[in-house]
C-alpha cells in the first residue's frame, strides 16, 4: 500500500470574492521509502500540497489518504497526534524555539507525545548525534550557524522515527557547501532508516540528487521525472 | 506538566522588558490590596475591642423579651426584678468561657451644676466589673482623675465636653435629676470623679458613667435593665448566644440577646463602608492585573505566531497551546505576587517604625495606622492573583490554539 495516496484533490484559497485555486485536481502515489522533491515556479502550489500532505490543512475536494489514514475524517487531536507520529517537518526558517537548546528542540516532538525526560533526552541525542551536533546539544539556537540549526530541525524531524519527512525549501536560507551537507544527511537517513521524504526546492543541487521529480504548474502535476 | 512549566517560564524572561513591566503592574496591584486588607483588619480589631470593652458593650447584652420595642414605655415590666438579675448572673457566669456577667442601667435625664442644666445619657455600671470590661482601653484613653468606686456610690464620670459645658471637674459637686420608673422626677447629688474622653465627639458632650446602685436608687428601683457579658474570646459570641438564650428560657425567664456588633452602630456601619472601599479597590485591581496580562500575552502571542504553527505542526494540540499561554499567564501572576509581598512587607515594616497619625471621622482623637500583616490573606491573593492571571490568559490563549497552522507558519 502506497504511504501517501491524493485522488483529484483540489484546494481554493479565498481572498475576499476571489477564489484561488492553488491546487486542481492532483492524483499523486508516493510509496515507502521514495525521496521526492516537488518543484515548480513559485504560486505552482508546491508549499499547499506539502500543507495537505502534512495534515497541516484541509483539501478543498479530493480524498487524501495517509499511512492509511483519511486525514479528512480525523478530528483536529487526530490530526494532532498523526502528524506527531507519523510525520516529521523541516522548515526553511528551522522554526526551533528560542528559548530551548538544541537538545530540548529535538526532545520536543517526543515530549509532546508525552515521552517521559530520560527516553526523550537519550532519544534526541542519538539523533543529534547523526547529525553531527553533540558538541552543541547545550546551545541556543541563536548561537547557532543557519546550517547547524538546519540540522538540530532534521534530528528534530526523526525523533519520533516517523514514516514521513516533509521539508518545505530545506536548503533556501543555507550557503552552498552547507546545503550539500544537509542533504547528503537527508539522502543518509532516507537509505539508512528508510524514511520517505518529500521536500519542494528551486534548488537544482538538492534535484540533482532526487530519485523522484514532480513538477508543478497552476496547482497542477505536468511533469513526473524518476530522477537518479 | 514540569516541561511546560519550564518552557513558560524561560518565555517570560524572552521579553524581559515586558515581562518585567507587567509584573511591577501586578505586584503594585497585589500590594495596594494587601496593605488597604492590613489596613482594615487593624481597624476592625480596632473597632472591635473598641466596641466591645471601650463602649463597654461587653459582647452579649440580655435583655427581658420585648425591651427594645416597649422598654422605655414601660420599664419596670421589661426590666430584670432582682431575683431574675441573680438567676441569670448565676446561670451565666457559671458558663464556661464566660468571663463576667454583670447587671448595667442607662439612665437619661438632666445634670446640673447649680447654675447651668443640660441633659445626659449615662451607662450605670457596677464600678469592679467595668473595670475588668475596659481592660485596656482604660490605658488607651485615661481618665482625669479617678475612676468609679464601689465604695464612693455617687461617684460619676463626666465625659469632657459635658464637664467642659457645666465648668466641672474631678471633686466637683453636681446634681441628676431623672424620672422614676413609676414617672415620678428624683434628684440626686453626685460627685465627679473623673472625666474622660468617650473617643467619639457625639457622645463627648452628654456621656456619664454612674454607679449602677446608685442609678438603681435615682429610679427607684431595685431591677436590671440589662446583663452584659464578656467572653474570653469574642469569636465564641454566636456560640454563646445561641447557648444561653436556650439556657436562660429553659429557666423561665424570657429573654433576648444582642451581640456586640449588632449593638454597636459605628463598627457596622464603618465596617460596611471599609468592605465597600476595599470591593472598589479591589475591583479596580482586577481590572488592572486583567488587562496587564491579557495585554501582554496578546503581545507574546503575537510576536509567537511562527512558533505556535510550528509546536502545533510538530503535534502539539490546541489544549497545549493553551495550558502553555495559560502558565506564562500564571507565571506572571506569581511573580508579581512574590514582588507585591516584598512590597507589602517593606512598607508594612516602615509604618509599624513610623506609623502615621490621623483622625477618623467622627473620632475626638487622632490614632496611628498600622497594618497588620496577615499571612492567611496573603497566601490567598497569591493563589487569586495566580488564577486570574491564569484565566486572563486564557482568552488570547485560545485566541493562539485557535490559529490556522499554515497561516500560523508563514506569519511575518
Amino acid at each position: 500500500m502506497a504511504l501517501i495516496e491524493m485522488k483529484n484533490i483540489t484546494k481554493d484559497y479565498y481572498l475576499g470574492e476571489t477564489v484561488v485555486q492553488a491546487l486542481r485536481g492532483i492524483d499523486l502515489q508516493i510509496d515507502k521509502k521514495e525521496f521526492v522533491a516537488v518543484w515548480g515556479p513559485s504560486g505552482s502550489g508546491k508549499t499547499t500540497l506539502l500543507n495537505l500532505i502534512g495534515a497541516v490543512d484541509d483539501p478543498t475536494s479530493g480524498e487524501l489518504t495517509i499511512a492509511g489514514k483519511n486525514v479528512r475524517s480525523l478530528t483536529d487531536d487526530q490530526k494532532s497526534e498523526h502528524r506527531n507520529a507519523t510525520i516529521g517537518f523541516i522548515f526553511q526558517g528551522f522554526n526551533l524555539v528560542p528559548v530551548l537548546s538544541a537538545l530540548e528542540n529535538v526532545m520536543l516532538p517526543l515530549q509532546i507525545k508525552g515521552a517521559s525526560a530520560s527516553e526523550a533526552r537519550k532519544q534526541a541525542m542519538m539523533r543529534l548525534e547523526e547529525v553531527g551536533l553533540t558538541d552543541l546539544a547545550n546551545n541556543r539556537p541563536a548561537k547557532m550557524s543557519g546550517g547547524q540549526q538546519q540540522r538540530v530541525s532534521i534530528a528534530r524531524a526523526l525523533v519520533n522515527n516517523p514514516s514521513l519527512v516533509i521539508a518545505d525549501e530545506p536548503t533556501a536560507n543555507l550557503d552552498s557547501r552547507t546545503a550539500h551537507m544537509v542533504i547528503d544527511i537527508m539522502r543518509e537517513l532516507n537509505e539508512k532508516d528508510e524514511i520517505t521524504f518529500i521536500f519542494s526546492t528551486h534548488d537544482q543541487r538538492l534535484l540533482d540528487k532526487v530519485r523522484r521529480l514532480i513538477r508543478l504548474e497552476d496547482g497542477k502535476i505536468v511533469n513526473e521525472d524518476p530522477g537518479l | 506538566m514540569m516541561k511546560w512549566m519550564k518552557l513558560a517560564f524561560r518565555n517570560i524572561l524572552r521579553n524581559s522588558r515586558r515581562s518585567f513591566v507587567t509584573i511591577v503592574a501586578i505586584s503594585v496591584g497585589f500590594a495596594a490590596i494587601s496593605l488597604y486588607y492590613g489596613y482594615i483588619h487593624n481597624v476592625y480589631n480596632g473597632l472591635r475591642y473598641m466596641a466591645i470593652h471601650g463602649e463597654g458593650l461587653g459582647n452579649l447584652r440580655i435583655n427581658k423579651a420585648g425591651w427594645q420595642e416597649k422598654g422605655k414605655l414601660e420599664p419596670e415590666k421589661y426590666m430584670f426584678s432582682l431575683e431574675e438579675t441573680n438567676k441569670i448572673m448565676k446561670l451565666v457566669g457559671d458558663e464556661k468561657g464566660v468571663k463576667l456577667a454583670t447587671p448595667q442601667m442607662q439612665v437619661t435625664g438632666i445634670v446640673t451644676n447649680g447654675n447651668v442644666s443640660t441633659v445626659f445619657i449615662a451607662q450605670a455600671v457596677v464600678p469592679r466589673d467595668d473595670k475588668i470590661i475596659q481592660a485596656r482601653w482604660a490605658d488607651f484613653l485615661p481618665i482625669k482623675g479617678q475612676k468609679l468606686r464601689d465604695d464612693i456610690v455617687y461617684g460619676a464620670e463626666m465625659a469632657k465636653d459635658l464637664a467642659r459645658y457645666l465648668d466641672m471637674a474631678p471633686g466637683k459637686d453636681g446634681v441628676v435629676m431623672a424620672p422614676t420608673i413609676s414617672g415620678q422626677m428624683n434628684a440626686l447629688d453626685i460627685q465627679v470623679n473623673g472625666v474622660y474622653d468617650s473617643g467619639n465627639d457625639f457622645s463627648n458632650d452628654k456621656f456619664m458613667r454612674l454607679n449602677f446602685y446608685f442609678a438603681q436608687s435615682l429610679l427607684d428601683t431595685q431591677s436590671a435593665e440589662r446583663i452584659v457579658v464578656l467572653l474570653d474570646d469574642w469569636r465564641d459570641t454566636q456560640r454563646m448566644r445561641s447557648m444561653l438564650l436556650k439556657k436562660i428560657k429553659a429557666a423561665g425567664i424570657d429573654c433576648e440577646i444582642r451581640t456586640w456588633d449588632e449593638l454597636s452602630l459605628s463598627f457596622s456601619k464603618q465596617k460596611a463602608f471599609l468592605d465597600t472601599m476595599f470591593m472598589f479597590l479591589f475591583s479596580i485591581v482586577l481590572v488592572i492585573v486583567v488587562m496587564t496580562t491579557v495585554n501582554t500575552m496578546g503581545m507574546a502571542i503575537l510576536e509567537r505566531t511562527r512558533e505556535i504553527g510550528t509546536l502545533r505542526a510538530l503535534g502539539l494540540k490546541r489544549r497545549g497551546v493553551s495550558l502553555l499561554f495559560a502558565l506564562e499567564g500564571a507565571f506572571l501572576g506569581f511573580l508579581g505576587s512574590l514582588l507585591g509581598i516584598v512590597l507589602h512587607t517593606c512598607v508594612w515594616a516602615i509604618i509599624r517604625v513610623y506609623p502615621p497619625k490621623y483622625t477618623p471621622p467622627g473620632f475626638s482623637m487622632s490614632v496611628s495606622l498600622f497594618v497588620d500583616m496577615v499571612p492567611v490573606m496573603l497566601f490567598l491573593l497569591l493563589l487569586s492573583t495566580v488564577l486570574l492571571s491564569l484565566f486572563s490568559a486564557i482568552v488570547p490563549a485560545r485566541r493562539a490554539a485557535r490559529q490556522n497552522i499554515v497561516d500560523a507558519l508563514g506569519h511575518v
